[in-house]
């Protein structure tokens, strides 16, 4: 994009760099933005389907307009700050969430050449930023000064950094097989990978069993049921979220699912191929269809199976979780590390 | 150019929340000044060209420690009239010991500025490849050259974790809400449940 | 690369490891039940390394091996005489401490585990030629050690201990890991050799302060005065076994390390460094003879005699020569029995409740209570007061011979002088347990275990030990004639 503003708009090359940078942000951004409105929508379907409800269905046409008349409900709505709280943190806690959410996106690929930082280190860059989604949790659960939220802090803390550890190993598994970290390297890795057919990691006996520990980590790792213990409202009221109201909260909702689109997007391109078609043949003419497209139609895909579980699995107990994350999915993925690299080393670089 | 805006914002902001680090009243937030400043020191390592020790610093810094030291803060119950008492006694010796270290750095950077220091030149054949990235030049090293010390470091991290858990572990008799998962997913309803048909008024024998 | 020649040179640390990583296998899935076990197979492994090293030491005729892993490790004589001591001290604490714990039922399987990992530290430490190995090497050894230290948690001292050496060691690899950064930076690299070709025209200003560092940093670990304040707190919260354990092993490495590390990359600058170590030296003879004087505990008075002692090694460094650095080696193995035998008798010295008899009250006419355990302990005071014919005489006589061949009469005198004041309270252990009035405190029977450990190191310092001389000093020789090699 630099070069069409330095070429075709003839500007100098740090301003053209500049401008296509700012614009590159915002056509991620923006989009990513009515994304989450619509997939608030969506998931609210998908929830009333499985309990046999009819779900949002008035606002505008089946009810699709129902996120915005929420949002413009929220917009209006009084910031209200609890006069114990610590308001500069108060405030800063669902500004962190949200900017947390969003900057992940800078290394998405979303086709060969629509990435906006294309760095070596992208699958690095994610972790680090999906490390720092904890903060907003934290700081506003301290911050509210109230004992609701400041459980769901403590919680929130143990929980994500449980299950960043086995995150972090499955992704040195896949690293391991793509031999790079870059994101768009790890997508064309994947080419015919699963019986020269199938272009997923996912369809691979050392990768599958990763690919299920890293849909169930990424669960926790975005508080979604049934991990969602840090707004369990059975026994926290709404958790961190308990005192915030207007604006605030509405950003606390659009960092969440932001996160979560994020998550599915990483299922798809860590193990489903991302960009690329699903099958590795030519006959229809599916790689001329643009790979945003399928990278979308992934990452849909996995926020209806997010969905789904959300409204059929049962809330984990605190203890489970903590089993779950450190007893069961620790051992396994260090493991499957061991194997993977004892494996490429046999076959790959043996 | 946006390479020395960058450094100096980067690098202003390292000093400003450092700073804060030590002049903000409560605990709570100096650690989040603490973060913030890792994160800037991360943005002055991309800004050298060590990305990935950059990211390194945020996912375990960042990420993972000062979470847990946030937390541990966040529960501590901090008397701060209590902590400020001893300030005035103590704050001759805090000046000395940094007057002390100021002269040192200003004596240390003079005497190199005037070339009364010389450094050694580096003996090892440690020529970076262009083209590759700093995750392969480092592990070019950290496995070959290193390796030894690599895993002898790895045995320091095990000694550790041996060590704390040693040093506060216990024993515990299974309390409540100690499950067994495994026990309870092998179960099957027929050796679980008895189907009764009890009459009306005999009651059931368990 | 070729990792077998490195692999062997290695042997017995990678043998200890694996064995370690086994014991702890073992130990994390039996929990304390087979402590006992876990205990003698990891005595078995120090063993097997033991004779490994022997083994590495008495084939080392080319001296020089090549460096493992392409300049990181040395396995030579000088590494191995010292590796062979450590692994002995280690298997020799390993062997009271059961029943040390087993009174107070803290035995943890994971005791051993530890002082495995410790001894393959230390054993990295000795055989260091890089300052990546040393640093790594003891901080593998130190953790242990900190851990050790605080082994029985339930006990306030022993905690306190283990926080006192943790902070105070935290400390003194700090000022170690800033030293070596100036060395670094003004050699230009972390090899021993590289820094000695570096620093041959001698040390910067800036270098120098690195070196100043670096020695602090291991005279910390070897409790030479200035850097021994925490000595005799550690010593004393410690449980017993384990200030056995500290006064030994750690210190035997320690000193290696800094003879080492004076010797090979420093040793074109011998002038800079050898008065701090003589500073060092008689500074510690002295305040470790006056420091006990006044003390009323055990431990705290063996402890002023680890410092003593560790000034009289000292002056085998301050010779600089090799025979200086053999005597030096002398004496640390004649050290070595007459201090764990010394922490044994005191294991041994409890009542029938099990609570040790910590003070010179506590052990009053022993001789009529304890004729035995009495004798023993005459014998290893007088050894440690250097009297003639006992074995710890000859290791001060080497040491004090390499100081006056090596012009450095003034040191020796000071140093005699002083072990003649030090001798005041090895003779106050005599006269309280032969003539002062018996205590009523009932004194309990000791294990085998212990009672072999203190006869075997009687053994050794009672004049018997002289039928060593001859095998211990060519030995010695040959492993401080390692060290001198020229560049």
């Amino acid at each position: 994009m630099t070069d069409f503003f330095q070429n075709t708009l003839g500007m100098s090359y740090e301003f053209a760099w500049f401008t296509a940078t700012i614009a590159g942000i915002l056509l991620i951004a923006l989009p990513l933005m009515l994304a989450v409105a619509m997939i608030i929508y969506v998931d609210r379907k998908v929830w009333a389907a499985i309990a046999l409800r009819r779900g949002p269905n008035v606002v505008g046409p089946f009810g699709l307009l129902q996120s915005f008349a929420d949002g413009l409900k929220v917009f209006l709505q009084e910031t209200i700050i609890p006069s114990a709280a610590n308001k500069g943190l108060f405030l800063i806690a669902p500004i962190v969430t949200f900017t947390v959410a969003l900057l992940a996106w800078a290394v998405i690929p979303f086709g060969p050449e629509a990435v906006l930082a294309d760095i070596n280190i992208g699958l690095l860059y994610v972790l680090a930023i999906s490390s720092l989604g904890v903060y907003g949790v934290v700081v506003s659960g301290w911050a509210s000064n109230s004992k609701y939220p400041f459980f769901s802090a403590m919680r929130a803390a143990a929980q994500m950094i449980s299950y960043e550890v086995s995150i972090g190993f499955i992704l040195i598994c896949v690293i391991l097989y793509a031999g790079s970290s870059n994101l768009n390297t790890i997508i064309v890795a994947q080419i015919g990978h699963g019986f020269g057919l199938v272009n997923a990691f996912a369809f691979n006996l050392l990768l599958f069993p990763m690919w299920v520990m890293f849909l169930i980590s990424s669960l926790a790792e975005t508080a979604r049921a049934p991990f969602d213990l840090t707004e369990a409202e059975s026994e926290l009221v709404a958790g961190y979220q308990t005192e915030y109201s207007s604006m605030s909260f509405a950003l606390f909702w659009l960092g969440e699912y932001a996160n979560v689109l994020l998550m599915a997007a990483l299922n798809a391109i860590l193990f489903f191929g991302g960009w690329l078609p699903p099958l590795n043949i030519d006959l229809i003419p599916w790689f001329d269809i643009p790979g945003f497209i399928w990278l979308f139609a992934k990452i849909f895909f996995f926020f209806f199976v997010f969905s789904w579980v959300k409204a059929t699995v049962p809330r984990f107990r605190y203890d489970q979780l903590m089993r779950l994350g450190w007893k069961v999915f620790l051992p396994l993925s260090l493991a499957f590390v061991v194997l993977t690299s004892g494996w490429l080393m046999l076959t790959r670089y043996g | 150019m946006i390479q020395t805006l960058a450094f100096y914002l980067f690098a202003v902001l390292v000093t400003a929340s450092a700073t804060m680090v030590i002049l903000s009243r409560n605990p709570v937030h100096s650690v989040l000044w603490l973060i913030l400043s890792f994160f800037n020191a991360a943005g002055l390592m991309v800004l050298v060209g060590a990305e990935f020790i950059a990211l390194l610093l945020v996912i375990v810094y960042v990420g993972a420690v000062a979470v847990l030291f946030l937390f541990v803060v966040m529960m501590l119950d901090i008397d701060f009239s209590e902590l400020r008492a001893g300030f005035m006694k103590n704050f001759p010796i805090g000046v000395a010991i940094a007057v002390v270290l100021l002269t040192e750095l200003v004596l240390g950077i003079g005497a190199y500025r005037a070339g009364a220091l010389q450094l050694g030149a580096p003996t090892g054949d440690a020529v970076p490849i262009p083209g590759r990235g700093n995750i392969d030049s480092l592990g070019a090293v950290l496995y070959t050259d290193y390796l030894f010390l690599f895993e002898a470091a790895g045995i320091i991290l095990l000694v550790a974790m041996v060590g704390a858990i040693v040093l506060t572990h216990r024993e515990q008799k299974a309390t409540r809400g100690h499950q067994n998962i495994g026990k309870q997913v092998r179960r099957n309803p027929d050796e679980a449940t008895v189907m009764k048909q009890p009459e009306v008024g005999a009651g059931v024998e368990l | 690369m070729d990792y077998t020649a490195s692999l062997y040179a290695t042997g017995a640390e990678i043998g200890l490891s694996i064995a370690g990583l086994i014991l702890l296998l073992v130990s994390a899935w039996t929990g304390t039940r087979y402590a006992r076990l876990v205990t003698i197979l990891a005595a078995a492994a120090l063993f097997g390394a033991m004779i490994f090293s022997g083994h590495l030491m008495a084939e080392s005729t080319a001296e020089l091996t090549g460096d493992a892993f392409g300049g990181l490790f040395r396995a030579d004589a000088f590494a191995g005489f010292a590796k062979i001591l450590i692994y002995a001290a280690t298997i020799a604490c390993l062997v009271v401490t059961p029943k040390f714990f087993d009174a107070r039922r803290q035995y943890r399987s994971e005791y051993p585990v530890l002082m495995l990992f410790g001894a393959v530290g230390m054993g990295m430490m000795v055989s260091a030629v890089d300052l990546l190995t040393l640093y790594i090497g003891l901080e593998l050894s130190s953790l242990a050690s900190y851990v050790l230290a605080s082994f029985a948690r339930d006990d306030m001292r022993s905690s306190e201990a283990g926080l006192k050496y943790f902070i105070l060691g935290a400390l003194a690899s700090g000022i170690l890991l800033y030293g070596m950064s100036l060395v670094y930076g003004f050699a230009g690299s972390t090899n021993y050799l590289a820094i000695r070709i570096a620093f041959a025209d001698g040390f910067g200003t800036g270098a120098m302060f690195g070196v100043v560092f670096v020695l602090a940093g291991l005279a910390f670990k070897v409790s030479a005065v200035p850097f021994h304040m925490w000595t005799p707190d550690v010593y004393e919260g410690a449980p017993t076994p384990v200030t056995a354990f500290f006064a030994s092993a750690p210190k035997v490495a320690a000193v290696v390390v800094l003879a080492r590390m004076a010797l090979d990359p420093f040793a074109g600058q011998i002038a800079s460094w050898q008065q701090i170590v003589i500073f060092a030296a008689l500074a510690s003879i002295v305040v470790g003879a006056l420091g006990a004087i006044g003390q009323n505990s055990l431990k705290r008075v063996l402890a002023y005699s680890s410092i003593n002692n560790v000034g009289f090694i000292l002056i085998g460094l301050a010779a600089a020569s090799a025979a200086g650095a053999s005597a030096m080696l002398v004496y640390l193995a004649i050290y070595v029995p007459m201090t764990i035998g010394s922490f044994a008798a005191l294991l041994m010295l409890r009542d029938e409740d099990g609570n040790a008899l910590e003070t010179f009250d506590d052990i009053a006419g022993l001789v009529t209570r304890r004729p035995a355990i009495a004798w023993s302990l005459l014998l290893l005071m007088f050894s440690l007061a250097g009297i003639p014919p006992l074995f710890g005489f000859w290791g001060k006589f080497v040491v004090f011979q390499a100081a006056v061949e090596a012009d450095m009469i003034a040191l020796a005198a000071i140093g005699i002088a002083a072990s003649v004041i030090g001798a005041f309270y090895y003779l106050k252990f005599v006269k309280v347990m032969f003539f002062d009035d018996r205590t009523e405190r009932g004194i309990a029977t000791s294990p085998a275990g212990h009672w072999a450990v203190l006869i075997l190191a009687a053994v050794i310092v009672s004049p018997l030990g002289y039928l060593l001389t001859q095998p211990l000093g060519a030995w010695a020789d040959r492993a401080a004639t390692s060290l001198f090699i020229p560049v």
